[in-house]
């Protein structure tokens, strides 16, 4: 016996239900179903997992949707259940895939409209809801169905059993004849829904009885589901959870929660009993029961859909040739463009060059021939051309630049020849997935980007891609928090605690963890916590909403609406349901456009130079031996640069003092979570540092090996090893690869190695000895082609830095692309001598410009966008009405609000109109302040006010000139981080520095000099907080401090002192931290921290201190004995007296 | 007026999953006609602990032990397995 559920929620079908397409599949064909819907709300969002869940379990898919459907008048009809038919060859899929699109683009304020309107006030509670998403017209419904491609369930919550429910049988009568006349005969079917729930609620067996006397007199089929929202009864705890956050009520205010926990897939035998039970409260005929579950599993056998030729699964779909610009064969044309590739990018390096890029070409051409991918190829390079004609800066990213074909087509700028780079890690006839080729923009033209390669292709041909969010830690305990009705500022407290952990193991890390100590004592004493802890498990990792993927563009033919369906992403061009895990099952192409705020920073300091000097810079054409570039890298000052930038970056450059090009690739292929938990760095510093001969195993891997000194670090090594070991050749050698990260393989692979090594002349000590390094690989290490990808830009902006400063610092303030405050940056700017410039409404921009100074150096003036509060339009006024006559033009020209026009001149960017002279400046905002008038709107909708604006005299009579108090008292660093958020004058810690002088705090900029060991005391506002993976397991955190004084001070805190420390290690800003230095490499130098105290605490006690002392020194008598007690406790030692004054005060 | 009974007892199912007899008092009691199953939601979020169910199973059935006169009853079926006569309806 089996039943077919036709009515199945995943997961999914976010904030509904709540169980994953793979484990309701899994639990089907474990209770003998031999077929399984997914129905997801309002889309196929689970489909492509649900399909591919079934192929797996050897049972047969069945897709749909629940939509909400709407008359011609936009009134709502209720919520159905679309299923689509099989063996149509794909036009029920299809159909599914336009209804579900087709909803989703319907004008949604219509439907809303009506559903208020709605006639009765239940209807309108149950339409309410729903009318806020997508819904679908009863009139495109009946047209898509044409042709039998479509079943549409109605339901309890279609308008008929609404009617039902409501114990109207007339009107329900009437609205299934409705359906009948707008839908195709045999579409409609009539879905009986049991849940045994209380009689007199909804899911009771009462209405169900009836809709099947309903569809008995209609002489209708009617068949049973038990709108499954999760798999199994334990789970109904979740899916209340669920509704608790769909409709952001606490679950005991929620006024229709599920009526009890029935809504699970039940095996055959439990729906057999429902039927029997929704059959016997009724008068129906003795055959009802066994026609209710034949008419069941006929539909299911109708809708069972062939993976292959109803979904197309797995069958690739290119963009037809005519869309990218070939008009004979692809591959002809594809050998064309790259022989005049090759031509055009190996002649100046000599013949040879030549040769062998062609010999590699040729090898690559047949894979690509092989596999049928040549229209793949020269649509990605169609992308490309597009993105290079709109001259927007492109970079090739991921093992696609292992390919002489990509770097022949120009859509890869990386050499993959002379980067000793593999097209087997790409592509090969043993690789069976679709090749993924990554290409980075500039970040501020992305949208750009989409919107014209949507105009190119068109847009029945180009979806953008979409990725699902799942509940991390803080979602989960917030929706949790929320079912459960805790305050929210109890559930805010908590949930800045979730982190760097998994929410599942919420528990585990309440008992491990030293800062959540007080959270755990809470938990042990509150009976809701408690319910918390579990229930925020429970939420954790299932999906949440999905919105569109930061990078994901599908490309294909004209077929893609059919096979995909899409919705409005947020900067309004279409986006498919389905995610990046979806895309290779579905045969979608896909390409990464990813944006990369470095690119756009580049291409603005690469305008800037041009802007000021004429000069046009090819960034990737500068030669990749600079020894000024490589000085300043090996100098760790590598704050702003791409990729190292980060504090254990920085530490790594040092110790590693890169050289050449290759070294780079080296550095951020080291630096990666696999390699940092296997050792490497350590390993090949060893071997680079001459610590320990390179050991190369055997002089076989020495031309392999010798470029990491012996370790293998690249992907492409292990490809090699297994190629030079066995003589597989690259592409199985790259499944080898793969396979190592998992375990069970391992023994497999061993076997054949040693067996084809031996045979190759290998001794068995020397496979003992390469197969422990190839198993202990394992899948850690990384694709040079990855690493050469990113060691581009990273030497890039390097050289920017080196020798174009002021242009580059401008282009990371405009863009902001690295993981540093804007006033660090401002900080890294005044040390190297490029001034930051005030803002100044006469020359300040929309971003940020270099400005050459009367000096001959070059400075960078502050950007409009800065000014906290100020709009668009007010930005783009002064910019276009720039520059300005007197403060009477600039009010006439540019209308700002008051607050803008007063923070305008608080921070000084009118001082122009007082001739600079900052000590008049609480006149001007005097005056300001002063001006009487009414708001009147002008154009672009701003709010300005109408008043005569006669320029005050500042000169002469300053006595009688009115005043501003709002200055006064204040510097112009607390002026800017009012208005500005940034402090450009000087550094927000430059207040500070006198009490770093008298604590015996050591700056930041000469931490460089001390030996390792030294205790010191560092202050600084903090800039970053890292937990980098550790070999061991053991959690360290990583502080980088910012006191004005340079670069940042990294502060690492180990176990033991996050223990001593507290939650203090991730809660305070402002911070004096004791610690001793530790040396790494020539020019590294980093704290391990022991303590660390609040800065303002500090300040405030030696305050305290100072008033004491004052008091006392007044009086007499006490001075002397105060005298010896000083003389007892010297305060000028490195770590003096304050600080035993500091830790008596903590400990007390 | 229904007795509260709730007492734990020995329950016999049809092959359905039905329960077709009880043993209460040492007395076995047929159940006539088809049983109703009916799952009550709980408000677990009152109560301590989180839950594996978030309703009670309760089936209502007539029945009679030996001859005598059928009265109605409520079985409760714990998420253990185990049953308890709830209530006797008369």
């Amino acid at each position: 016996m089996s039943f077919a559920h036709l009515h199945v929620a995943s997961a999914y079908s976010t904030h509904y239900g709540v169980t994953l397409p793979d484990a309701l599949v899994e639990q089907a064909a474990a209770q003998g179903a031999s077929f399984l819907a997914v129905t997801d709300r309002d889309g196929l969002y689970g489909a492509v997992k649900h399909v591919r869940a079934c192929v797996a379990a050897g049972i047969r898919p069945g897709l749909g949707a629940e939509l909400a459907v709407h008359d011609e008048e936009y009134r709502p009809l209720g919520r159905v259940v679309v299923l689509a038919h099989g063996n149509t060859t794909g036009r029920g899929y299809a159909a599914l895939c336009r209804a579900v699109s087709a909803a989703h683009s319907t004008d949604r304020d219509a439907v809303r409209i009506m559903a208020a309107r709605s006639a009765t006030a239940h209807a309108a509670a149950h339409a309410g809801a729903a009318a806020a998403g997508p819904s679908i017209s009863r009139a495109r419904l009946a047209d898509l169905a044409g042709l039998a491609s479509l079943t549409v369930l109605l339901g309890p919550d279609s308008d008929v059993g609404l009617a039902i429910g409501r114990r109207d049988n007339t009107d329900a009568a009437v609205r299934l004849a409705h359906w009948q006349r707008a839908l195709p005969a045999e579409a409609v079917v009539l879905e009986i829904v049991c849940h045994l729930a209380e009689s007199g609620t909804v899911g009771s067996v009462t209405p169900a009885t009836r809709m099947l006397a309903l569809a008995e007199n209609a002489g209708l089929p009617a068949v049973l589901s038990n709108a499954v929202r999760y798999g199994t009864p334990e789970e109904a705890v979740t899916a209340d959870l669920a509704d608790a956050a769909r409709y952001l009520l606490p679950l005991a205010e929620l006024e229709t929660p599920q009526t009890n926990g029935q809504a699970w897939l039940k095996p055959a035998g439990a729906m057999r009993q429902v039927a029997r039970m929704v059959v016997d409260a009724g008068l129906h005929d003795a055959g009802a029961l066994e026609r209710l579950l034949r008419d069941t599993e006929q539909l299911a056998d109708r809708c069972s859909l062939d993976p292959e030729h109803d979904i197309g699964l797995g069958r690739p779909r290119m963009p037809e040739a005519r869309i990218i610009g070939v008009t004979g064969d692809p591959v002809a044309e594809l050998w064309r463009r790259a022989t005049s590739g090759i031509a055009d990018l190996y002649s100046a390096s000599g013949s040879r060059a030549v040769e062998a890029a062609h010999a590699q070409l040729a090898h690559e051409m047949k894979t690509v021939e092989h596999l049928g991918f040549a229209s793949y190829f020269l649509t990605v390079s169609r992308v490309a051309d597009i993105i290079r004609g709109m001259g927007i800066r492109i970079q090739a990213r991921g093992s696609g630049v292992g390919s002489v074909l990509n770097y022949a087509l120009h859509t890869s700028s990386v050499d993959p020849i002379a980067n000793g780079l593999l097209f087997e890690r790409f592509l090969s006839p043993e690789r069976q997935t679709l090749p993924d080729i990554d290409i980075d923009v500039e970040s501020a033209r992305r949208h750009d980007i989409y919107r014209e390669v949507f105009r190119a292709f068109g847009s029945d041909r180009v979806s953008l891609m979409s990725m699902t969010n799942a509940y991390r830690g803080r979602g989960a305990v917030r929706d949790a928090g929320l079912a459960l009705g805790l305050p929210d500022a109890q559930i805010n407290v908590i949930a800045k605690q979730m982190w760097r952990f998994n929410a599942r193991d919420f528990r585990r890390a309440l008992e491990e963890k030293p800062e959540l100590a007080a959270l755990a004592t809470e938990v042990r004493e509150s009976q809701q916590l408690d319910q918390l802890v579990d229930l925020t498990a429970k939420l954790d990792r299932l999906p949440r909403h999905i919105s569109v993927h930061p990078c994901g563009v599908i490309l294909s033919d004209a077929s893609l609406l059919d096979r995909t369906p899409v919705q409005a992403s947020g900067m309004g061009l279409p986006m498919s349901q389905y995610d990046k895990h979806d895309m290779d099952p579905m045969g979608l192409i896909k390409l990464d456009i990813l944006g990369v705020r470095m690119q756009s920073a580049m291409a603005h300091a690469v305008d800037e130079h041009h802007r000021l000097t004429g000069e046009s810079i090819d960034l990737d054409r500068v030669p990749l031996d600079d020894a000024k570039t490589f000085e300043l890298i090996r100098s760790t000052r590598t704050l702003g640069i791409f990729q190292i930038e980060s504090p254990g970056q920085m530490e790594l450059v040092g110790k590693l003092q890169p050289e050449v090009f290759n070294d780079l690739t080296v550095e951020i292929s080291l630096f990666r979570p696999g390699p940092m938990k296997n050792n490497m760095p350590l390993k090949y510093l060893q071997a680079r540092h001459g610590e320990v001969m390179p050991d190369y195993i055997h002089p076989r891997f020495e031309p392999i090996l010798r470029e990491t000194n012996g370790v293998v670090i690249f992907h492409e090594q292990v490809m090699r090893l297994f190629d030079e070991l066995t003589g597989c050749g690259l592409g199985k050698a790259d499944v080898f690869r793969r396979h190592l990260g998992k375990p069970e393989q391992l023994p497999q692979i061993e076997e054949y190695l040693r067996e084809r090594a031996l045979a190759r002349g290998f001794s068995e000590k020397v496979i003992d000895q390469v197969w422990t390094v190839l198993a202990g690989f394992g899948s850690f290490g990384f694709a040079k082609a990855h690493g050469a990808a990113f060691a581009l830009p990273t030497y890039q902006s390097a050289w920017l830095k080196t020798h174009h400063p002021a242009a580059f610092l401008a282009g990371l303030l405009t863009h902001d692309p690295g993981m540093w405050p804007k006033d660090l940056i401002v900080a890294e700017a005044r040390v190297l001598g490029v001034p930051v410039l005030p803002l100044d409404v006469q020359s300040s921009a929309l971003d940020y410009r270099v400005e050459d100074l009367a000096d001959g150096s070059q400075g960078i003036r502050l950007a409009l966008p800065e000014l906290v509060g100020s709009t668009e339009a007010e930005r783009a006024r002064i910019v276009r009405h720039q520059p300005f006559g007197s403060l009477q033009d600039f009010r006439d020209r540019v209308h700002p609000r008051r607050r803008t026009f007063e923070a305008l001149a608080r921070v000084g960017a009118l001082d122009t109109f007082i001739g600079y002279d900052r000590t008049r400046r609480h006149e001007l905002l005097a005056h300001i302040q002063s001006l009487r008038g009414t708001a009147v709107s002008i154009r672009a909708d701003q709010l300005a006010f109408e008043v005569e604006l006669p320029v005050p005299r500042y000169s002469g009579d300053r006595a009688g000139a009115i005043t501003s108090l709002e200055l006064r008292g204040r510097t112009q660093t607390d002026l800017e981080l009012l208005d500005l958020n940034l402090a450009i004058g000087t550094h927000q810690m430059t207040r500070f520095h006198a009490l770093f002088k008298e604590l015996g705090v050591t700056p930041a900029s000469e931490l460089g000099t001390l030996p390792g060991g030294t205790e010191v005391l560092l202050a600084g506002v903090r800039r970053a907080t890292n937990t980098p993976p550790m070999r061991g397991g053991r959690r360290v955190v990583f502080i980088s401090l910012d006191d004005g004084t340079g670069p940042v001070a990294n502060v690492v805190f180990f176990h033991d002192a996050q223990e001593r420390v507290g939650g203090q290690v991730f809660q305070t800003n402002y911070m004096l931290v004791r610690g001793r230095t530790r040396r790494s490499g020539a020019r590294g130098v980093s704290v391990t921290g022991e303590n660390l105290w609040n800065l303002f605490d500090v300040a405030r006690q030696v305050k305290e201190r100072h008033a004491v002392e004052r008091a006392a020194a007044e009086e007499a008598a006490s001075a002397a004995a105060y005298a010896a007690e000083l003389a007892a406790h010297p305060s000028t030692s490195r770590a003096g007296g304050t600080l035993h004054h500091l830790s008596a005060a903590q400990s007390a | 007026m229904p007795h509260i009974i709730d007492a734990p007892v020995d329950v016999e199912l049809s092959p359905d999953g039905d329960p077709r007899a009880f043993i209460w008092n040492r007395f076995e009691h047929t159940v006539i006609g088809q049983p109703q199953a009916v799952f009550r939601r709980t408000r677990w979020w009152e109560n301590e602990g989180t839950p594996t169910r978030i309703d009670t199973e309760l089936w209502r059935l007539d029945a009679s032990r030996g001859g005598e006169e059928q009265h109605r009853y409520d079985l409760r079926r714990g998420t253990d397995g185990s049953w308890v006569l709830a209530l006797d309806w008369g």
